[in-house]
C-alpha cells in the first residue's frame, strides 16, 4: 500500500508540476493561503451583513463541491492525462498489469486524492484562516475546529461522488433512484421540519456546537461511504464488440447552418456515448446546484428581495460555463491533427456545442423563478445566468485553450479567471439587486464573451497544441 | 520529375532536446520515399512539422508548394495522413468516423468510398463497433482509410504496418506501390528496413535528428548491398562517431 500510495501521490504532484512548473504549481496553495489569510480580515465587515454562522454555510458548501468536483476529476483522470501529453496513462490504470487487486488500487486512489488534495485546497485555506485568528480575534479552537469540519465537508463530496459514480458503473437505475431518493428525503425534511436540510449537515453540525459523539458519527458515516464505494467498485472492461446505430449522419443533417457542423455533431455523439452528458449534467450541475440552492435559501433574509434568485442565477451561470470542459473533455487535439482542422476550428465548434447546451442551465433557471414564486422574472433571470455563462466560457477559452480541466490549476490561470468572473458577478449582483429587470443588461456581457473566444482562437493557433 | 517535398535545413529543438538538426532532403513526384531511423531519431517530429501540425524552430519546409509553417491547414487538406499513436475519436463507430472525416473533407460519396475501405481492409464486421472498443490493428486500418479516403497526391504516413499481421501487411504493401506507380507519392517513416528495402524507391536515414544519408535504393542493390546492412552500419558508424 505505501509504495503504490506514495507513487500515485508523486505521479499527481508531477502532472500538475509537469504542466504549470513546478514553482507556479507549488504557489497554489500558497495563494489559496495568501486569499484567505487577507479574506480574514474582512470576516468582520461582512458578518455586519451575514452572520458568521451563515458564512460557516457557505464555507461548507464550497468545500463540499469541491470534493465532489476533485472526486469526478480523479475518476477521469487518464483520459485528461492523454488530452494533455498524448499517449500517456495513470498509475491507476496502468497498475492492472501488476498483480495487484483493482479494489486495492482504487483504494490507493481514493486515499491519494483524499491526502492530495487536502494539502493542496483544505489545509491552505484553514491555514490562512488560523494564521489571521490572531489578528481577527477568532479563538483559535474555532479555527482549528473549522479546518476540521471543512476537511469533513471536503471528504463528504468525495466520498459521495466516488459511491456514486461507483454505483454508476454498476447500475446506472439504482444510482438515479439513489439521487432521487436523497433528493425526495431532503424535500420532506425541509416541508416536514420546515428548516432547511443544510442544517443537517453533519461538519455544519459539528461546527456549530462541537461534541465527540458527533465527530465519531461523522466519521463512521464518511466510513461507510468509503468502504461502500469500494465495495461495489467494478473497472471497466474495454473490449465490448457491441454495435451502434449511426447517430452522426442524422445529427450532421440537423445542424445545417451552424459552424462546422462535423465537429458539433461529433461532440454530441461523445457527450451521449460517454455518459458525460448525462454523469456531468448529475454530478458537475444538478447536485451541486441544488446543494448551494441549500445554502443559499439560508442567506434569503439578508438579501434584497429578489436577491436570492438572481444570486443563484449568476451562480449557475458560473457553473453551466464550466459545460466547456464537459465539450473538451475527451477531446484532444490528437485525432483533429491528420485532418484538415485548426486549433481554432476546434475552439469555435466547442463553443456552438456549449452555446446549444445552454438551454440545459435556461430552464434550470426558469424553474428556479417558478418554484420560488417568482415567475415574473423567469427573463431577467435566464438573460443573467445565460449571459454570465458565455461571458465565463469565453475567458477560460482564453486561457485554457482545448484545455480547461487541467490549466484551472495553473495559479496563473485560476487567479485571472476569478478576477474576471469575479468583478462582472460583484457589478451584475449589484445592478440586479437594485432592480431585477436591470439584470437583462447583463446582456452586454456577449460582447466580451465573444471578443474572449476570438481571441483564443488567434492565441492557441499559434503555439503547437498540447499532446502533440 | 517535379518535387511534392523540400525541406531546407529544418530543425525542431523541444526544450533541451533536439529532435530535427538541420536536415535538407527532397522528395519526387510519385517516389515511394522511405524515412529511416532507429527509436527517438526525429521521424516522427519531421511528419508532424510536414503536415503543420508542429512548427519548425529553424530552417524551411514547402510541401506541394506550400509552405508548412503558414499554410499547414492548406497542406491537410491536400495531404493523406497517418499519425504514428493517435486513435481515431473513442465513441464514434468506425464508419461514423469515416462519415466525420468525409463532412470534415467534404467528400460527397464518403458512404461508397467507406465501404470499398471496409471490403479491402476485411474490417467490415466491425463498422458498428466504437473506436475505443476496436483492437489496434483494427483502429491502424481504420487510420490508414481515414488518409487514403480522399485519394491525396501525397500520403505521409508513420509506421503504416506496425499493428498488421502479415496477410494485411502484404495487402497494404501491395496498396501502396500501386499507389505510387499511379503517379502519387507515399513518403513512409519506418523502422522496419525490410519493408522500405522491398518497397521504397528512394530512402532518407535520420538518426539522433541528423540526416545521415539519402538516396535511391536503387544505388544501393546495384552495388550489392542491402538496405538493412547499410542502415545498421552507418548507424552504429554514427554512434561511435
Amino acid at each position: 500500500m505505501p509504495e503504490l500510495f506514495m507513487r500515485m501521490m508523486k505521479e499527481e504532484w508531477r502532472i500538475h508540476s509537469t504542466m504549470f512548473g513546478q514553482i507556479s504549481f507549488a504557489l497554489f496553495p500558497v495563494m489559496i493561503f495568501g486569499i484567505v489569510f487577507m479574506g480574514s480580515f474582512l470576516l468582520p465587515l461582512l458578518q455586519s451583513a451575514i452572520p458568521a454562522s451563515n458564512l460557516a454555510l457557505i464555507t461548507h458548501a464550497m468545500f463540499l463541491v469541491l470534493g465532489v468536483m476533485v472526486g469526478g476529476f480523479g475518476l477521469m483522470g487518464n483520459e485528461m492525462m492523454n488530452r494533455r501529453f498524448g499517449q500517456a496513462s495513470l498509475l491507476a490504470y496502468s497498475a492492472r498489469s501488476l498483480p495487484l487487486s483493482e479494489r486495492f488500487i482504487f483504494l490507493n486512489f481514493v486515499v491519494k486524492d483524499t491526502v492530495y488534495y487536502f494539502f493542496l485546497w483544505v489545509l491552505p485555506f484553514g491555514a490562512g484562516y488560523i494564521a489571521a485568528s490572531p489578528f481577527t480575534g477568532v479563538p483559535l479552537a474555532q479555527s482549528l475546529l473549522l479546518l476540521l469540519t471543512l476537511a469533513l465537508a471536503f471528504m463528504a463530496g468525495l466520498c459521495t461522488i466516488f459511491l456514486l459514480s461507483a454505483l454508476y458503473v454498476r447500475s446506472r437505475h439504482a444510482c438515479g433512484i439513489l439521487v432521487l431518493a436523497l433528493g425526495a428525503g431532503l424535500l420532506a425534511l425541509a416541508f416536514t421540519t420546515g428548516t432547511n436540510p443544510a442544517f443537517y449537515f453533519p461538519p455544519l453540525l459539528l461546527y456549530c456546537g462541537f461534541s465527540w459523539g458527533l465527530l465519531l458519527v461523522s466519521c463512521v458515516v464518511l466510513a461507510i461511504m468509503f468502504l461502500l464505494s469500494i465495495l461495489i467498485f467494478s473497472p471497466d472492461h474495454a473490449g465490448t464488440t457491441r454495435r451502434y446505430a449511426d447517430l452522426f449522419a442524422p445529427l450532421l443533417k440537423n445542424f445545417p447552418s451552424l459552424p462546422h457542423p462535423p465537429l458539433v455533431a461529433k461532440d454530441f455523439v461523445d457527450l451521449y456515448r460517454s455518459g458525460i452528458g448525462v454523469g456531468q449534467a448529475l454530478f458537475s450541475f444538478l447536485i451541486p446546484l441544488v446543494v448551494i440552492w441549500f445554502f443559499l435559501s439560508l442567506l434569503g433574509s439578508y438579501l434584497p428581495p429578489h436577491g436570492l434568485l438572481f444570486l443563484f442565477a449568476m451562480i449557475t451561470g458560473v457553473i453551466a460555463s464550466t459545460m466547456y470542459t464537459w465539450v473538451t473533455e475527451f477531446d484532444a487535439f490528437g485525432p483533429y491533427a491528420c485532418l484538415p482542422v485548426a486549433v481554432s476550428t476546434l475552439i469555435r465548434s466547442k463553443i456552438t456545442t456549449f452555446s446549444l447546451l445552454q438551454v440545459v442551465p435556461a430552464i434550470f433557471i426558469g424553474l428556479a423563478a417558478i418554484i420560488s414564486g417568482e415567475p415574473a422574472y423567469i427573463l431577467p433571470a435566464v438573460v443573467l445566468c445565460v449571459s454570465i455563462s458565455f461571458y465565463a466560457a469565453g475567458v477560460m477559452s482564453y486561457l485554457c485553450g482545448l484545455s480547461p480541466s487541467v490549466l484551472v490549476y495553473d495559479v496563473k490561470v485560476l487567479f485571472t479567471y476569478l478576477v474576471l468572473d469575479g468583478v462582472v458577478c460583484a457589478i451584475f449582483s449589484a445592478v440586479s439587486f437594485a432592480n431585477p429587470f436591470y439584470a437583462l443588461s447583463s446582456v452586454v456581457l456577449l460582447i466580451p464573451g465573444w471578443l474572449s473566444v476570438k481571441a483564443a482562437m488567434k492565441r492557441w493557433d499559434a503555439v503547437d497544441p498540447a499532446g502533440l | 520529375m517535379a518535387q511534392v517535398l523540400e525541406v531546407r535545413d529544418l530543425s525542431k529543438v523541444y526544450g533541451d532536446v533536439t529532435a530535427v538538426d538541420h536536415v535538407t532532403l527532397s522528395v519526387d513526384e510519385g517516389a515511394l520515399f522511405g524515412l529511416l531511423g532507429p527509436n527517438g531519431s526525429g521521424k516522427t517530429t519531421m511528419i508532424k512539422v510536414l503536415t503543420g501540425q508542429i512548427r519548425p524552430t529553424g530552417g524551411s519546409a514547402r510541401v506541394l508548394g506550400l509552405d508548412v509553417e503558414h499554410e499547414g491547414l492548406r497542406v491537410r487538406e491536400r495531404v493523406g495522413i497517418i499519425p504514428e499513436q493517435e486513435s481515431p475519436p473513442s465513441f464514434l463507430t468506425a464508419m461514423e468516423y469515416l462519415e466525420f472525416v468525409g463532412a470534415v473533407r467534404k467528400i460527397p460519396d464518403i458512404k461508397e468510398r467507406a465501404e470499398r475501405w471496409f471490403d479491402l481492409l476485411e474490417f467490415g464486421d466491425k463498422k458498428h463497433v466504437l473506436c475505443k472498443d476496436l483492437s489496434r490493428g483494427t483502429r491502424q486500418k481504420l487510420m490508414f482509410a481515414q488518409a487514403f479516403i480522399h485519394e491525396p497526391v501525397l500520403a505521409l504516413i508513420d509506421e503504416p504496418l506496425i499493428n498488421f499481421d502479415p496477410i494485411m501487411q502484404d495487402v497494404v504493401k501491395e496498396y501502396l506501390t500501386d499507389y505510387a506507380r499511379s503517379g502519387r507519392t507515399i513518403f513512409l517513416s519506418t523502422h522496419i528496413l525490410e519493408v522500405a528495402e522491398e518497397i521504397c524507391s528512394s530512402f532518407a536515414i535520420l538518426h539522433r535528428g541528423r540526416l545521415l544519408h539519402s538516396g535511391p535504393v536503387g544505388d544501393l542493390t546495384a552495388h550489392g548491398v542491402h538496405l538493412p546492412e547499410f542502415f545498421l552500419s552507418l548507424v552504429r558508424k554514427d554512434s561511435h562517431a
